[in-house]
């Protein structure tokens, strides 16, 4: 078969699907929302990813200091944490505001605190450690080296939070994988019934054809063709409806279990060839199966 | 050259050809005739490899079809025309797509298969019907279109299944004319037919078929 016959393969295809443009519509549609599936879990997990390195990069401590901790030794104690290399102290909370805010979030029920002979909670310093080496970004070595500071009781951090994210990540990956895998079906079973439809709607072309000397591969190049026309053209729809979304989604900021969220990300380049790789390659695919059907591939 | 050596076909336990051995010269023009279902349209198809035999062998041009692969037998049937008493054109197509299909399929240029077909149409007598669909032509149109796109490929080897089977007497022996002016530049040519009216004066071999089996060769 000769490159000289791929404008008239083209010509048939697109003259095919024109024909039945209602089948190829459908098809098309649902292959969309098929692809939007797995495409958005890898938005999403580019994302959650991106966050959660962006938190694990800023690592956050709490420093709460000993009760016997009087002013002057505080700001003793604030010099040393901020003698920490990437240290950066973003907020002092006294015994008094941890009290105030405690009433504040027990609200109807801070009449509970009421028994209590004095204030217990200690007064804190909320620390940020940004752009740390990498060898000094270690939480637990930071978190040892503010517990060796004298007037310093307890430091945590968001280890666990992060941790747990981490793990959630891991998860959403697998789902993402089996979705893929089963929405990748979905889309074969799709596109080699649509191509079944065009394959019968034409069957006495294609009598026609054989009879005057067309090769299987003749017949077979158009259908090929609209196979990876729909695939390419789902993966692409399916692309742009995800890019609005993003861009509508970047233009707000939204704040996650009532955190700011930082900026959106979309796909990295190799995300977005892939899917429109695995669009063509079902595309075709689909085509085939519903060909081998037709002439014993 | 056509060469058919005990050859057997059956449909199921219906027999559709049985033993036939016969031979058609090149730049010869045969009539297959006998009643309907004596076996023609079988032979035909047979001559053409678009079914096969359930034994002996079929020898066209020096390729044994029982031998040959299905890209094999595609490619000859490039070199056989063959038109079809229910003509088999393509209603959405135009007179000049239904025609030029028979080149399309060589992957010849498209500069040069436009030029076939117009000479074809030409000489079918219906170069102003080009761009008409079939549906617009009337029947004895509709199998001249069916003729041109046998011959467009300028085939070694013509076969013709009850190709006036349709038409009225006039039209008959407009369509044979054709037959003849194409055997006449050296094609061989088989028509398949049951019409006596077709056969009478004559001078071309006649090959007469019942249950299928040849009677008489005269």
């Amino acid at each position: 078969m000769t490159l000289r016959l791929l404008p008239y393969f083209l010509k048939q295809a697109l003259v095919s699907m024109k024909n039945h443009r209602v089948v190829y519509l459908i098809g098309l549609g649902t292959m969309v929302v098929s692809l939007l599936i797995p495409i958005s879990f890898s938005v999403a997990f580019t994302n959650l990813n991106a966050w959660i390195q962006e938190w694990g990069r800023g690592l956050s401590f709490s420093v709460y200091l000993a009760e016997e901790v009087n002013e002057s030794k505080t700001h003793a104690i604030a010099s040393h944490i901020r003698a920490l290399p990437g240290a950066e102290i973003t907020e002092f909370i006294s015994k008094e505001r941890a009290w105030t805010e405690l009433k504040r979030t027990l609200g109807s029920q801070a009449g509970l605190l009421e028994g209590l002979p004095e204030n217990p909670l200690p007064a804190s310093f909320e620390v940020l450690f940004k752009d740390s080496p990498a060898e000094e970004a270690n939480p637990q070595k930071i978190k040892r080296m503010l517990e060796n500071i004298e007037g310093v009781e307890e430091v945590q951090y968001s280890e666990e939070w992060v941790n747990r994210f981490e793990g959630i990540l891991s998860l959403l990956g697998v789902v993402g994988l089996v979705a893929v895998g089963l929405l990748s079906m979905a889309v074969l079973f799709i596109v080699a019934n649509t191509t079944k439809l065009a394959i019968y709607a034409r069957r006495e072309e294609i009598e026609i054809l054989k009879l005057v000397g067309a090769t299987d591969w003749f017949v077979k190049t158009p259908f090929l063709l609209e196979g990876l026309i729909q695939g390419v053209l789902s993966g692409l729809v399916a692309l742009l409806v995800l890019y609005s979304g993003y861009l509508f989604l970047s233009a707000r900021k939204v704040q996650f279990l009532g955190m700011p969220v930082m900026d959106f990300v979309f796909m990295p380049k190799e995300h977005v060839l892939s899917i429109l790789a695995l669009s063509v390659i079902l595309g075709l695919l689909g085509s085939l199966i519903a060909l081998s059907r037709f002439f014993d591939v | 050259m056509i060469q058919l050596f005990h050859v057997y076909k059956n449909y199921g336990p219906n027999v559709a050809l049985n033993d036939i051995t016969m031979r058609v010269d090149e730049g010869e023009f045969v009539f297959v005739t006998g009643p309907s279902g004596a076996g023609k349209t079988t032979l035909l198809r047979l001559i053409f490899g678009v079914e096969r035999p359930a034994s002996g062998h079929i020898v066209i041009h020096g390729i044994n079809l029982i031998r040959s692969s299905r890209h094999k037998l595609d490619l000859l049937r490039r070199k056989i025309g063959f038109v079809f008493q229910d003509f088999k054109l393509l209603a959405s197509k135009t007179v000049l797509e239904n025609v030029a299909v028979a080149l399309d399929v060589t992957g010849q240029p498209q500069r040069l298969v436009r030029k076939k077909t117009h000479q074809a149409l030409r000489s079918v007598g219906l170069a102003d019907k080009e761009k008409a669909y079939p549906l617009e032509l009337s029947g004895g149109e509709q199998q001249r279109v069916a003729i041109a796109r046998a011959i467009v490929k300028e085939p070694l080897l013509l076969l013709g299944d009850e190709p006036t089977g349709n038409l009225d007497p006039d039209l008959t022996k407009e369509i044979m004319m054709l037959f003849r002016s194409i055997h006449m530049k050296g094609t061989t040519v088989v028509i398949a037919t049951h019409s006596r009216e077709l056969l009478e004066d004559t001078v071309q071999r006649k090959i007469v078929l019942s249950r299928g089996r040849i009677i008489e060769e005269r």
